[in-house]
């Protein structure tokens, strides 16, 4: 009896998982099939030469997109949560309204000001695109790293100085598991915007999902942007379903028995 | 052993703690009583360094708390809090288990020592080990408080209020266990709490503080017979002093040896309180009690006469002192 409900442990896959990968499963399925779509298409665009987007492979466009807001979101995450706990420690409590000034400018200024005045500086290419999703996603992180810290009952926090751990301690093993699903949920809605932003570094020269609907509104074929389109909300349904299956778990964590 | 000399804790203008010297030998037990904001709960806090005195000495065990290692001093000092500050994302063997771990004992230590403790405050290992503390009852969880808080079996204890927060019942229950445990234990416990009767029942010493300062210090039963200011009268309960006094004295410090009169009717042990034998002859209507030892055999009798003299003879003769 023991041995079938370990068994039943390893090899079923948690409820909470399902959603993310149905998810990734039909946008897998879409980045392949895609190109053997003509006849649907073609109902869309009957008179174009050609209905299907094919200077790059989909999956390459993929790969590239997911790759640009993956850098975007590992820097943003790093500087957004460092920041939030910075100006959180008693040293650095003068920082938090600048910190918190500058992350709101960050999300007020629009990414496509940013790309046109990053692109003389940093030249075409992946890295002016790169630098907007940055400052466009930071503003969530910061924010629900200084909610998520600030909500530790300043109790627990006493009690675990008091207790004898350092300060480091106390950040690592009290606030920041205690702060984590909030911070979770900045991350979530920082990656999911920046998935759909990401599209934009298309205009500058970075080739991602973006390509097909440029192509798409430049030549005047509708049949671009909707490839385009499917797939970067497939992809941020995906994405944004791993994070709610995350959080589930998470909360499971925080309150089992 | 802990001291304090003219210890003061001053927040920019404010003067939280003035001037306050008391001492706390070893295994005694010291209550800090006083309204909310009288600096008691400062007082705790500067002993274990979570807040830095002003000026004065804080001496514990011959070295002035400055020169420890603000963290290692924590560690073998025990801290219980009224909202328990237990980690919500712990067990509770896992809370309890803290200092220990911290301490880098092995994981078969922490697991013996968290066992035990639960033992001794009454949580069953096998029912609450496993436990959030979101799951416990506010009685449960201030057990585990002062589980976590004795873990590494430190010589001083330091709690603030803590069964504020709980129901009068389960107050009064963890008062009695804490009393029970702390005359096995023997740890130095500075205990802080704004109920007088709380005081009273557990401590060897008790220390009245007022607006940051010491009003009066001494025994609870020195205090109920010789408050020096109305307010620590006050605080005593007025009219109800007598009572309270009462309830700590024991019934075998007074009664008399059998004599050759009869024994009266209703029976009382040794080792109760006057308080108890006073009560008992309001509703039994009489004057006179048989006192009776553990296996109810009379050894003496109480009477009410021979009480109420004995108090005002306590009272001159205190007065000629």
């Amino acid at each position: 009896m023991r041995s079938s409900v370990h068994r039943s442990q390893q090899v079923g896959v948690k409820p909470q998982w399902m959603r993310p990968a149905c998810w990734a499963l039909l946008l897998l399925i879409s980045v392949l099939g895609m190109p053997y779509l003509d006849a649907i298409f073609r109902w869309v665009e009957p008179n174009a030469r050609q209905v299907i987007y094919s200077r790059a492979e989909f999956y390459t466009l993929l790969g590239r997109h997911v790759f640009v807001v993956g850098v975007a979101a590992i820097v943003t995450i790093s500087l957004g949560v460092l920041a939030g706990i910075a100006v959180t420690r008693q040293w650095g409590r003068d920082f938090l309204p600048l910190v918190g000034q500058v992350a709101s400018l960050g999300q007020t200024f629009p990414p496509v000001a940013v790309l046109a005045l990053a692109v003389p500086v940093l030249g075409f290419g992946t890295l002016p695109i790169i630098v907007a999703l940055l400052l466009y996603g930071l503003l969530p992180i910061v924010r629900n790293t200084l909610a998520g810290l600030k909500d530790v009952d300043a109790s627990i926090k006493q009690a675990a100085l008091a207790m004898g751990m350092t300060p480091w301690q106390v950040l690592r093993r009290v606030e920041l598991p205690l702060a984590t699903p909030v911070i979770l949920a900045g991350v979530r809605t920082s990656v999911t915007i920046n998935i759909a932003t990401a599209a934009l570094g298309a205009t500058v020269g970075a080739s991602n999902l973006g390509d097909p609907i440029i192509a798409g509104i430049v030549n005047g074929n509708m049949a671009y942007v909707l490839q385009g389109a499917l797939l970067i909300a497939l992809l941020a349904l995906a994405v944004d379903s791993l994070f709610d299956a995350l959080q589930q778990r998470l909360d499971l964590r925080l309150s089992s028995s | 052993m802990i001291e304090l000399s003219h210890v003061s804790k001053r927040f920019g203008e404010d003067t939280a703690v003035d001037d306050i010297s008391l001492h706390v030998a070893k295994g005694k037990f010291c209550a800090l009583v006083g309204s909310s904001g009288c600096g008691k709960s400062t007082t705790l806090r500067m002993i274990n360094r979570l807040i830095a005195h002003s000026s004065g000495d804080i001496i514990l065990d011959g070295q002035l708390v400055e020169q420890y290692n603000p963290v290692k001093l924590r560690r073998r000092i025990g801290y219980v809090i009224q909202s328990t500050g237990l980690f919500p994302h712990w067990t509770v063997a896992r809370n309890i288990g803290l200092v220990p771990r911290l301490l880098k004992w092995s994981s078969n230590d922490v697991t013996t020592r968290v066992n035990e403790l639960m033992h001794l405050l009454g949580l069953p290992v096998e029912e609450f080990a496993h436990k959030y503390p979101h799951q416990l009852s506010g009685g449960q969880a201030q057990r585990v408080g002062v589980a976590r808080a004795l873990a590494a079996d430190p010589d001083i204890l330091l709690m603030d209020e803590p069964f504020g927060a709980l129901d009068p019942i389960t107050r009064e229950k963890l008062q009695d266990e804490l009393a029970k445990l702390q005359a096995r234990l023997h740890k130095t416990v500075v205990f802080v709490t704004h109920d007088m009767d709380e005081a009273l029942k557990l401590a060897d010493h008790l220390v009245v503080m007022r607006e940051g300062r010491i009003v009066q210090q001494g025994t609870p039963l020195a205090l109920l017979q010789h408050p020096n200011d109305p307010f620590v009268e006050s605080l005593l309960g007025g009219l109800e002093r007598g009572l309270k006094q009462a309830a700590l004295t024991r019934v075998k410090d007074h009664m008399t040896s059998l004599g050759q009169s009869l024994p009266a009717q209703a029976r009382i042990p040794a080792d109760f309180s006057l308080r108890q034998a006073l009560s008992m002859m309001l509703r039994d209507h009489c004057d006179r009690l048989t006192v009776v030892d553990q296996q109810d055999m009379p050894i003496g009798e109480l009477s009410l006469r021979k009480i109420v003299k004995e108090a005002r003879v306590d009272k001159v003769s205190h007065r000629d002192a």
